[in-house]
């Protein structure tokens, strides 16, 4: 989990946050996941979206009036998708800029993958200062293209770096620090890098 | 009405920002903790979905620990995605890794501690 790609949206995420306490940006984000698919409608998704986006901003009278309109159905209704990606793509244009983080869009069901990119595809011709951010595993490449051509694609493998910052973190939290010695130290590392090495490259 | 605010919220995400807290933000101002300014602005916004990414997010957090995966961060391509530049044509940045990689990975790094604090 440490060193996947959900680490770095989670970092993402946080960076953006970072930002987006400073100034005008909004920051929305979502989690696929192989054992929520029944949760995981694309209503609820879209829902969720929303949410994130105005609970800083405010309830829209479009989001209001859908509520309401819901209520009065016979028995209460669900918010409707079409109605979500409407409201979803108003939200939007009303904020100066949004960003969508989606991480593991491989673990939705596949079904629902193409409705998803083309809602966001809609939503970047629509709104084009919007930035979306997304993870998946390489296979969901050829999905991604065909809805963003020019789409930008940073390979996650792992890094060495981020294992030799892990091994200091674990080092530095030594239960035993009187054992250690420099000399021990560093060649724990060197051996731990050496192997990992032969072992993914 | 669209721009009504919420002075609780956006107290919320001043406190952290003093308190130097870096990761605040209005995703982790999960909308239940959030006093809404009626009742029904809260069951609006727990009619929106029965999901709480804002929830799980603090989850994913709380495993990651300071270091890991920052170069990403760095790259020219985070930078120019991020500065916003570009466009339409640049809205997208996908990250693209298989996850049993990194897990297999780490289980690797973790064992070794596992097995040496045996000692």
């Amino acid at each position: 989990m440490l060193l996947t790609a959900r680490n770095n949206s989670s970092l993402v995420i946080d960076s953006l946050c970072d930002q987006a306490g400073k100034g005008d940006i909004t920051v929305a984000c979502l989690y696929y996941d192989f054992l929520a698919h029944q949760e995981q409608t694309t209503a609820n998704m879209i829902g969720a979206i929303l949410r994130q986006l105005v609970s800083r901003s405010g309830i829209p009278d479009d989001l209001r009036k859908a509520f309401q309109d819901g209520k009065r159905a016979v028995g209460g209704r669900r918010p409707l998708r079409a109605d979500l990606m409407r409201m979803l793509k108003t939200a939007i244009a009303s904020l100066p800029q949004v960003f969508i983080c989606i991480d593991a869009v491989d673990e939705c069901l596949s079904k629902n993958i193409p409705e998803l990119l083309e809602l966001l595809r809609d939503i970047v011709r629509e709104s084009p200062t919007t930035r979306i951010f997304l993870t998946a595993r390489p296979h969901v490449n050829d999905d991604i293209r065909r809805y963003f051509p020019k789409v930008v694609v940073i390979p996650i493998s792992p890094n060495m770096d981020d294992i030799r910052n892990y091994l200091e973190m674990r080092l530095d939290r030594d239960t035993e620090p009187e054992a250690m010695s420099n000399d021990l130290r560093a060649g724990i590392i060197r051996i731990m890098l050496e192997k990992m090495s032969d072992m993914y490259v | 009405m669209a721009q009504t605010t919420y002075p609780q919220s956006i107290e919320l995400r001043n406190s952290n920002i003093n308190s130097g807290n870096i990761n605040s933000g209005n995703v982790f101002v999960s909308y239940n903790e959030t006093v809404y300014k009626s009742d029904e602005d809260a069951q609006i916004m727990r009619w929106l979905s029965i999901l709480e990414p804002e929830g799980r997010h603090h989850g994913v957090r709380t495993d990651r620990f300071d270091g890991v995966g920052g170069w990403l961060l760095d790259t020219r391509e985070f930078r120019d995605w991020r500065g916003g530049e570009g466009g339409t044509d640049t809205a997208v940045l996908f990250c693209s890794g298989n996850p049993g990689v990194g897990k297999t990975y780490l289980r690797h790094v973790a064992g070794f501690f596992e097995r040496s604090e045996c000692y």
